[in-house]
């Protein structure tokens, strides 16, 4: 139970989905170039996935701003999730 | 088809549909422009996943963002060359409201002006069907309950606009309503509006709730297609009343109009079925009961809404019930896609699912309160047009049957044909006939030879057309009058007389009419000098009933296992009819034309 929800697992369960590819394990330090399909469109349907499954709603300034990598979408993440507890 | 609100309306559910169209290459295709003042191309995905699902292909133009009057406007823009089958045009509460200064009393009519604009524009660039938006009501409020005592607030300006342009569209053959306002309303405009969204990227609603809203346009785009509902089954035991008839009695069951509790959920479900019998839908029952015990409630009852006459087909025996559908779907000669099916066990849905997928069998909440509500949710009545012989069709089945009684009477089908003393009217499309040609045209499947699916500006080109010959038949006999029912569309070519349409509603099946038509077609072409009469047998998945209609008359074809057949018209022998033409009207004004 609780491996298969690690945060890790649960992100890269979005990512597959949103990508359509179930090849990509997420790693911190990627960015949208690592990611085919990682577009202005699919980062909206990225974001939406996200807070689905987390229930975390961003800011318009988290969700438009500009993020380096994968590392600080998580750290995003885990802001929000620790600020609803 | 099992249909649940959640699960076909998911996001991430549909892309992905959206992405793996499984259709094979003749699966039908609609080609859609949108046209929006708000980012269509999540939108364009979702109508793509959801129309794939209906076995459709769309073909999607999305026009440029916010340029609906500039691509409208221009005769040769890249809309036009498209060729859109239909153009949505979206104009959003948003961008309305960016536009509102709350000072302008003629704002909403200057809306509406640009709105009625761009139709005519679209309506004299292209054939395209016309799906305008209307305005949801924004969340923003400036007066509070006093709102709408402003008339220039936005409430009141939406509300307005909202009213105009229904009006509009009711004056015109080519335009329908795509209306998010219901979907604004139907899941409350605090969901539908995300404001974070519109400010980042235009979207026109929350991304929840954007598959709705495309169902909706999906739905119009399927309807104007022919996908509708012809026919709902239902069960009776807890599905029409609360309880068992047959061991709770007639006193037992519950259907009260008194009192309360279920019997107004049940007396609600029959007037929403009964209301829907009166637009054209036709009821049946299919129920695991003795009949005369089944029959009771309906004959004797005194709080029942339907009766015994409202039912088209009423099936009550211990036969499994997709014997039962297959025995409804026979006796008013409709597709199984055509059929709703209600029933309050999960093991019947299942087993109607499994073994008639095609019907379309909704997951019925547990309470039967919620019934109607579902059954509104899921949007399973659309339609796109409504014509004199919708209002009339439960009229027509009940003659129907009165038919059925005289033909057992009658020893053979010639006698039977006889005693029916036919009429037929065989015309040129006109316009006060044009919709109902065009509704032929889009729902007719089974008897249809090339199944093109012509609109009703298609088909009023059509009869300006020198070229053209297009006829309609309307039929009438002792019982009453059948309305028009069938259409041919014949055109000349050099020494030939193409057949471009041929169909018929399946309601006048084996009525001599197709004979009556091929005698005429067949005279004019002798006329006209063309020596041979040349037809075209499309198949597609529903209309085998006719891969023999040529062969039948003497065609033959041109070359084995092709779809094109050849009458030479000196060796043509008329059939036997028992129909007379009472109006030749077509002889009259047809020379012109020739």
């Amino acid at each position: 139970m609780t491996s298969s929800n690690s945060f890790a697992e649960r992100l890269t369960r979005i990512f597959r989905e949103v990508f359509d590819n179930d090849a990509i394990i997420v790693r911190p330090d990627m960015t949208s170039a690592d990611i085919e399909g990682w577009d202005s469109l699919s980062h909206i349907n990225l974001l939406y996935a996200i807070e689905k499954e987390f229930g975390i709603v961003f800011t318009i300034g988290e969700a438009g701003g500009a993020l380096r990598n994968v590392g600080e979408l998580c750290a995003l993440i885990e802001k929000k999730t620790a600020a609803r507890r | 088809m099992g249909h649940d609100a959640e699960v076909d309306l998911d996001y991430q559910r549909l892309l992905k549909a959206a992405r793996r169209l499984d259709l094979p290459a003749s699966a039908p295709r609609v080609r859609l422009a949108l046209l929006a003042d708000c980012a269509v191309q999540q939108l364009a995905q979702l109508l793509t996943g959801l129309l794939g699902r209906a076995g459709v292909r769309a073909e999607i133009y999305e026009g440029a963002f916010d340029a609906i009057e500039l691509e409208s406007c221009a005769a040769g823009s890249e809309l036009y060359r498209f060729a859109p089958d239909a153009v949505i045009v979206l104009n959003s509460a948003q961008a309305l409201r960016a536009a509102h200064s709350g000072s302008e009393p003629r704002f909403a009519a200057q809306r509406l002006q640009r709105i009625l604009a761009v139709w005519e524009a679209i309506e004299a660039h292209s054939q395209a069907i016309i799906l305008q938006s209307t305005f949801a009501v924004p969340p923003d409020s400036l007066y509070g309950n006093y709102d709408l005592g402003v008339p220039t607030s936005l409430h009141a300006t939406v509300l307005e606009l909202n009213a105009a342009i229904a009006a509009a569209a009711r004056e015109r053959a080519r335009v329908r309503l795509h209306d998010v306002e219901s979907v604004a309303s139907w899941v409350g405009r605090r969901q539908f509006f995300d404001e974070r969204d519109w400010d980042l990227w235009k979207a026109p609603c929350a991304l929840e709730h954007l598959p709705r809203l495309a169902r909706n346009m999906a739905d119009v785009v399927l309807a104007l297609r022919g996908r509708v509902v012809k026919c709902v089954v239902t069960d009776l035991d807890n599905t029409l009343w609360g309880g068992v008839i047959g061991d709770d009695g007639l006193e037992g069951i519950a259907l009260s109009a008194h009192g309360g509790g279920a019997g107004e959920s049940f007396r609600r479900l029959q007037r929403f079925l009964k209301q829907l019998n009166q637009r054209g839908i036709l009821l049946a029952v299919c129920s695991k009961n003795d009949e005369a015990t089944a029959l009771a409630p309906f004959l004797q009852h005194p709080d029942m809404v339907l009766r015994r006459e409202d039912i088209a087909v009423f099936i009550a025996n211990w036969e499994d019930k997709a014997r039962g559908l297959r025995r409804i779907q026979a006796a008013l000669n409709i597709g199984l896609d055509s059929i709703v099916f209600l029933d309050d066990n999960p093991f019947e849905r299942n087993l109607v699912r499994e073994l008639l997928p095609e019907v379309i069998v909704p997951e019925l909440p547990e309470d039967p309160a919620n019934i109607v509500t579902l059954l509104s949710e899921l949007n399973l009545f659309e339609t796109a047009y409504m014509s004199d012989e919708d209002r009339q069709r439960a009229v027509l089945y009940q003659r129907e049957a009165l038919r059925r009684e005289a033909a057992a009477g009658c020893a053979s089908v010639q006698e039977y044909l006889r005693s029916l003393d036919m009429q037929a009217r065989l015309a040129r499309f006109d316009g006060f006939h044009l919709p109902r040609i065009a509704q032929l045209m889009q729902r007719s499947n089974q008897f249809n030879l090339c199944s093109r699916r012509l609109s009703e500006a298609q088909c009023a080109a059509l009869s300006e057309d020198p070229a053209c010959l297009p006829l309609y038949v309307s039929l009438s006999d002792r019982f009453g009058d059948h309305g028009l029912i069938s259409v041919v569309v014949l055109e000349r070519s050099a020494e030939t007389l193409l057949i471009r349409d041929w169909l018929m509603s399946c309601r006048v099946l084996g009525r001599g009419v197709e004979q009556l038509l091929m005698n005429h077609v067949v005279a004019r072409a002798a006329e006209l000098g063309a020596a041979r009469v040349i037809g075209e047998y499309v198949p597609t998945p529903k209309n085998a009933m006719v891969r023999h209609f040529f062969a039948q008359f003497g065609f033959t074809c041109s070359a084995p296992g092709a779809n094109q057949w050849v009458l030479e018209v000196a060796a043509y022998r008329p059939a036997e009819t028992f129909i007379r033409v009472v109006d030749s009207s077509v002889t009259l004004s047809e020379r012109e034309v020739f």
